[in-house]
């Protein structure tokens, strides 16, 4: 285990009727670092996210996490070993209260279960008290904290990319991959959402982003994949990521410096 | 307790349909009124199951006559009855509550055996499986005549209830023209309901029953947070499939002979109509649903009389399915919310 990383793919690939969507050899994540995956529309960063959180299934490859082979674990375990990810259509529970939605996300297995809810054991009560209390921490360091029993439906479009963030901190994971967490959010929230990010850096958890904002993308990012048609074609520091040609020529243009 | 205006109008809409039983049959209104509202438990309480799981867990169960035939049978079964076309007698049997708590068993383990292979479908393709599902356990029962009587059904079952009746029934429906056995099966029903109330009201309030609203709102949602959906949803469908058992049980009873075509599609398509008159996912709902569907079903010879003169049979059942059907059309368009359900949490989306 000595030189395992957090996370490894070998190999991965993946092909829509023929049209290939990824296709990585090797690429390795550490502990505690922040990664952007940038590229342009297309290039395979959503399925990227899909394939090591098992919502799509790998046509080959392997995917390691702390050691351990993943390439065949459902989505839910992935996220129970400790990998959480968003999603680029935000995905909040409609008709459930931001709360709701929150505690949800921090439950336990076992919290959750049939018995345990039907018997009503006394530390069930603790727990929910525990987590309504984590719920609200979030929710003042989102600023959603004025709408806990709202109808989750009832956010706007950037508020839900919040609540949606939000759950995944509830749930405490090691590793959090981000969907386009800025995408549709107006400039002062997206400052707001970065500085949670970093904040999040310096808890000690790690996380991957896929983001097209390359300014903060440039700004907070320790290291940068870029990817196109599948294929990693640059990774780096940031400002090695600016310079490279590939990297202007099939992403940034040359207007960019 | 707070009044809201759902609730004042559901209370005004089923004082309304009893008393509209009143007007109509002067004389009968009483008679009426028992063999009403002891239907209306049975359904009710099926319609309760049902909720569990569409409006809980937003699972598309179109089979839950598949569900009550199973508790039905099963605890017949168990009992002392006599079934097929030479009315064969079994004498011996289980005690009743062991039989009935089998039933429900029973009709949860067929939920989570048709579940297992179908859960994983969405939405309307569960739906399908489900119709399909329940037509081939009707037509199983129907043809598998050594064991389940066939055609020729069950009798000679009701005892083993009726035995327990409380002598109070008898001496306060004395000289009153009103069944005795079917008013025993009615007040069972609705204590029934109200048991099964007050634990779904604990399971709902509960992280259990949170995580059930969780996998009805977003299933991948609920899987990236580590969340077993799958599992979450066949925990749902025994429930509501053992909820579903235990009305298929006393409606057995309350017919005292046991036909396998009670359990036609039709039969989950009244729930449906019930579940959706009382308000999706409320709590309480079905139970004023189903009084009011079980006043329109038996008002409907009034209704037919005003086309047909001296309806028979088959005009009568045409008449109902047309009122069944206009009664989900009209709230479908100005009342998807039903009588109880929120606005805010409408699972219909028809518009």
């Amino acid at each position: 285990m000595s030189n395992s990383h957090l996370l490894e793919v070998k190999d991965l690939n993946k092909s829509f009727g023929g049209i290939q969507a990824v296709n990585i050899s090797n690429l390795t994540f550490e502990n505690n670092m922040l990664t952007s995956i940038i590229g342009p529309n297309g290039a395979g960063k959503t399925t990227f996210f899909d394939l090591i959180s098992k919502f799509q299934s790998l046509d080959g490859g392997e995917i390691l996490f702390e050691g351990k082979n993943i390439s065949n674990s459902q989505p839910y375990k992935i996220a129970r070993m400790g990998m959480v990810r968003t999603f680029q259509l935000t995905k909040v529970f409609d008709r459930m209260s931001v709360l709701e939605n929150l505690m949800f996300a921090g439950s336990s297995v076992r919290n959750d279960s049939f018995f345990y809810s039907l018997f009503k054991f006394g530390s069930q009560k603790d727990n929910e008290k525990e987590l309504e209390r984590k719920s609200y921490e979030v929710m003042e360091m989102l600023n959603l904290d004025n709408m806990a029993k709202s109808y989750a439906r009832e956010l706007s479009g950037g508020q839900k990319k919040l609540l949606e963030l939000g759950r995944a901190i509830v749930k405490n994971p090691k590793v959090l991959l981000l969907d386009e967490p800025l995408a549709g959010v107006n400039p002062k929230l997206a400052e707001q959402i970065l500085e949670i990010i970093t904040n999040l850096i310096e808890e000690g958890k790690t996380v991957l982003m896929v983001e097209h904002n390359i300014e903060a993308v440039m700004k907070v990012s320790e290291r940068v994949v870029v990817m196109a048609e599948g294929e990693v074609i640059a990774d780096g520091a940031p400002n090695d990521i600016r310079s490279d040609q590939k990297v202007i020529d099939a992403y940034l243009g040359s207007g960019n410096e | 307790m707070k009044v809201t205006s759902r609730g004042v109008i559901t209370i005004l809409v089923t004082t309304l349909s009893l008393g509209a039983v009143y007007v109509l049959n002067p004389g009968s209104a009483t008679r009426l009124m028992f063999s009403l509202l002891t239907f209306a438990g049975i359904y009710g309480l099926a319609a309760i199951g049902l909720n569990v799981h569409f409006g809980w867990t937003g699972l598309l169960n179109f089979g839950h006559a598949a569900f009550m035939g199973m508790g039905a049978y099963v605890t017949l079964l168990l009992i002392p009855h006599a079934a097929g076309r030479e009315g064969e007698v079994t004498t011996t049997g289980l005690p009743l509550i062991l039989a009935i708590l089998i039933g429900i068993a029973s009709a949860s383990l067929l939920g989570l055996l048709l579940g297992l292979p179908a859960i994983r479908l969405r939405g309307d393709y569960l739906a399908i499986v489900t119709i399909a599902a329940a037509e081939i356990f009707r037509l199983l029962v129907r043809d598998l005549e050594a064991i389940t009587g066939g055609v020729y059904g069950i009798i000679s079952y009701s005892d083993a209830l009726q035995k327990y009746r409380p002598k109070i029934i008898d001496s306060l429906l004395v000289d009153m023209d009103i069944s005795v056995n079917q008013t025993w099966v009615g007040v069972i029903a609705w204590v029934c309901i109200f048991a099964v109330l007050l634990l779904l009201k604990r399971l709902n309030s509960s992280p259990w029953g949170r995580a059930l609203r969780a996998v009805r709102e977003d299933e991948d949602a609920v899987r990236a947070l580590g969340k077993n959906s799958v599992w979450l949803k066949l925990q749902s469908f025994m429930l509501g499939a053992g909820i579903g058992g235990l009305s298929g049980i006393l409606l057995a009873f309350n017919y005292g002979s046991l036909q396998v075509s009670t359990f036609v599609p039709i039969l989950t398509f009244y729930i449906w109509a019930i579940m959706i008159l009382g308000g999706v996912g409320s709590l309480s709902g079905p139970i004023f649903g189903a009084i009011v569907f079980w006043v329109i079903i038996s008002e409907t010879d009034k209704i037919a009389e005003i086309i047909f003169e001296n309806a028979n049979g088959q005009q009568l059942a045409g008449v109902r399915f047309a009122l069944v059907g206009l009664l989900i059309m009209f709230l479908m368009i100005y009342r998807p919310s039903g009588l109880l359900g929120k606005k805010e949490e409408l699972l219909l989306d028809v518009k």
